[in-house]
């Protein structure tokens, strides 16, 4: 089953290591990127892009992570979206106001890049499994 | 003789009989009158004599009780009556000794006393006489005379008699009274408190602070009622409190409140009140405190601000360094990244040499993020916003941090004595064995590793310690090696941030750390944790 990601990141190596991962991996998954909370919201108001998962970057220019966590949630169709958080931060803080929001998950960007690849590659494999809500 | 002439003096004899015979009767009646008459007159004297003697006798008592001294003397000024109190008073006897006034007079008073006595010789009287006189043992009291001349029938004058009243005791009494009023009055009038007496609202008294507090003068005041020289709002508040005092309900208040002065302006005083009550519990007066605290207030203000501008540049200090870390995480992260890429892609292209630089890239990069992570941690240690004070089995979490840490085949950990339990954050504890553990473990060069772990219970504080058979430290880097990047050791996994971070938790649970070391045989790390 072929899933739409949308990867909410302002740092393009970052998106450059996301779709890497999937193409490395002949995921066939589709990634619609967007550079902040901003972006990411206007993609969301095409009804035709419409993504299965977002993955969500914290310290963002513009509108930040938990910001535009807040606004999707308070949309009462974009609300059930899962939102995993792909953070540099395992502070505490963050992590608790991200899950009272609403994340789905939580996950702390490791500094190698094999780690990377392993917990993204859980990711994928977790929610592929997932039944997910069609809007 | 004839006949008729006898009849005649027969008749004129009978007559004579009769008048004598009556004259007898009316002489016997009339000294029978006179005699019970007589008897009459006696009796009534002897009754009036009698009336006479209880009055003298109860004049006597009159006097004899009579709690003022009574005197009577003679113009020549020899006493011939003292009462009971008088002999008390005076100490003499007349029945035993004479005594003369003008032996009484007190030296200094002596030219009054005269004029008194040719007062009371020419007016009949004197009043409100105060002197000084002796007594017989040659005490001297102060007294009180009324005095008035004493006449026969004839108002020719006999004497004098006075009603004398010792006032010394009074006198020492009001004398101690106003001693104590004027050093009350020192107190009050120096107070650098305002203190104000008002009654009813109305300021009855003031004192000199309280006038130069508000710039007005103590006539001003005295016109005033404290409502003149309050803020509405806040006199509405005392005198829902004064009602309080009224009502009884309390007997004194404390309230910070702004008085009005003279020039317009105000000042917040911090006021104490109390009510004044009689001996039967009314209010009399209600008495106030008054303590300017405008610097003070100032002073907190400045402090609060302070304080705020503090709080916020900490916390703009820990965002700061959080947002520091993060960032400086990310290139790494990218780099790492990157040469993985070029590992993986260009393989082909790359000579060993090649290679072996490029996992020399990650191997900084590697330790870059330790000690990015050190300082993120070390920043943390006294961020109070996450420190949460827990029940902590240090039994259990030492054993959790040697399943965490790499322990190499040749040391071994004991734990000599049981742990206790304490109360703590359980991040920071552990961060701090785990510091102090992995210490020991990097800095050992011995065949057989040794690290012991012991515990002493002292009443306030836990102390522990551990030991190992290590490098040990040389004694000029004791104090250094508690401080941020002053690694003295020459391991390439060491920040110099470990040592840093545990001697700031320490601190924050108020403990000590110090060593005993010997270079090449080992270290004890010592500290305590209060309870």
């Amino acid at each position: 089953m072929s899933l739409t990601f949308l990867l909410i990141d302002d740092d393009e190596i970052e998106r450059l290591k996301f779709a890497r991962v999937l193409h490395k991996n002949d995921y066939p998954h589709k990634v619609i990127e967007a550079k902040n909370g901003e972006e990411a919201l206007d993609i969301l108001a095409q009804k035709d892009k419409q993504p299965d998962l977002i993955f969500l970057d914290l310290n963002m220019p513009k509108m930040n992570g938990l910001e535009f966590l807040s606004a999707l949630k308070s949309n009462q169709e974009l609300r059930y979206i899962p939102v995993i958080i792909l953070s540099t931060s395992n502070n505490h803080k963050d992590l608790k106001e991200a899950y009272k929001i609403g994340a789905a998950g939580y996950i702390v960007k490791p500094l190698k890049y094999e780690d990377y690849t392993h917990k993204i590659k859980c990711l994928i494999e977790y929610w592929s499994v997932n039944e997910l809500l069609k809007i | 003789m004839d006949n008729e002439s006898i009849y005649i003096l027969k008749r004129a004899l009978q007559r004579e009989r009769a008048a004598r015979k009556q004259a007898e009767k009316i002489l016997e009646d009339k000294s029978r009158e006179l005699y019970q008459r007589t008897q009459e007159l006696k009796e009534s004297n002897e009754k009036l004599e009698d009336l006479v003697d209880k009055k003298e006798v109860k004049l006597q008592k009159v006097f004899d009780n009579l709690l003022d001294a009574y005197v009577q003397m003679d113009i020549f000024g020899n006493v011939i009556e003292m009462n009971h109190a008088a002999k008390k008073l005076f100490g003499y006897d007349i029945s035993k000794e004479k005594l003369n006034v003008v032996k009484l007079i007190y030296k200094e008073d002596y030219k009054y006393a005269i004029k008194s006595f040719q007062e009371l010789m020419t007016k009949g009287s004197f009043s409100d006489y105060r002197a000084r006189v002796y007594t017989k043992n040659n005490g001297v009291r102060t007294v009180h005379i009324n005095a008035s001349l004493l006449f026969d029938k004839n108002k020719t004058p006999l004497g004098a008699q006075g009603i004398v009243t010792d006032i010394t005791e009074e006198l020492e009494r009001k004398r101690i009274f106003e001693e104590q009023k004027q050093k009350l009055s020192v107190i009050v009038e120096n107070s650098s408190l305002g203190i104000v007496l008002t009654q009813f609202g109305k300021i009855v008294q003031t004192n000199n602070a309280f006038q130069k507090l508000l710039g007005y003068t103590q006539e001003e005041l005295l016109k005033k009622e404290i409502r003149d020289i309050s803020i509405k709002d806040e006199y509405d508040s005392v005198a829902s409190k004064i009602e309080k005092i009224n009502t009884g309900e309390i007997d004194n208040f404390s309230i910070n409140k702004r008085y009005l002065k003279r020039n317009g302006s105000s000042f917040w005083a911090k006021t104490n009140v109390a009510a004044v009550r009689n001996p039967i519990g009314d209010i009399q007066y209600q008495v106030s405190f008054i303590e300017d605290i405008t610097a003070q207030l100032e002073l907190e203000e400045q402090r609060e601000q302070l304080v705020t501008n503090l709080e916020k540049t900490n916390q703009e200090l820990k965002d700061y360094a959080h947002i520091v870390s993060h960032d400086l995480k990310s290139p790494l992260r990218s780099i790492n990244a990157l040469v993985n890429w070029i590992k993986e892609d260009h393989v082909d292209v790359l000579d060993k040499e090649g290679v072996h630089h490029f996992n020399m890239i990650e191997k900084t990069l590697e330790k870059m993020e330790d000690l990015i992570n050190d300082i993120l941690s070390y920043s943390s240690v006294s961020n109070m916003e996450n420190l949460e004070s827990k029940k902590i089995d240090l039994n259990t979490l030492v054993s959790e941090i040697m399943n965490i840490l790499l322990i190499p085949e040749n040391m071994t950990i004991t734990i000599k004595n049981e742990l206790p339990t304490i109360k703590g954050d359980s991040t920071r504890i552990q961060q701090l064995f785990q510091n102090l553990i992995g210490n020991a473990l990097i800095y050992n060069d011995k065949e057989k590793g040794i690290i012991e772990i012991d515990y002493e219970d002292k009443k306030t504080h836990y102390l522990f310690s551990i030991k190992d058979n290590g490098v040990g430290v040389k004694k000029e880097h004791y104090d250094k090696i508690f401080k941020m990047f002053q690694s003295v050791g020459d391991n390439e996994n060491s920040s110099g941030v470990g040592l840093a971070i545990v001697k700031k938790i320490i601190d924050l649970y108020e403990g000590e750390i110090w060593i005993e070391s010997t270079t090449g045989k080992g270290t004890t790390f010592f500290f305590t944790l209060k309870k």
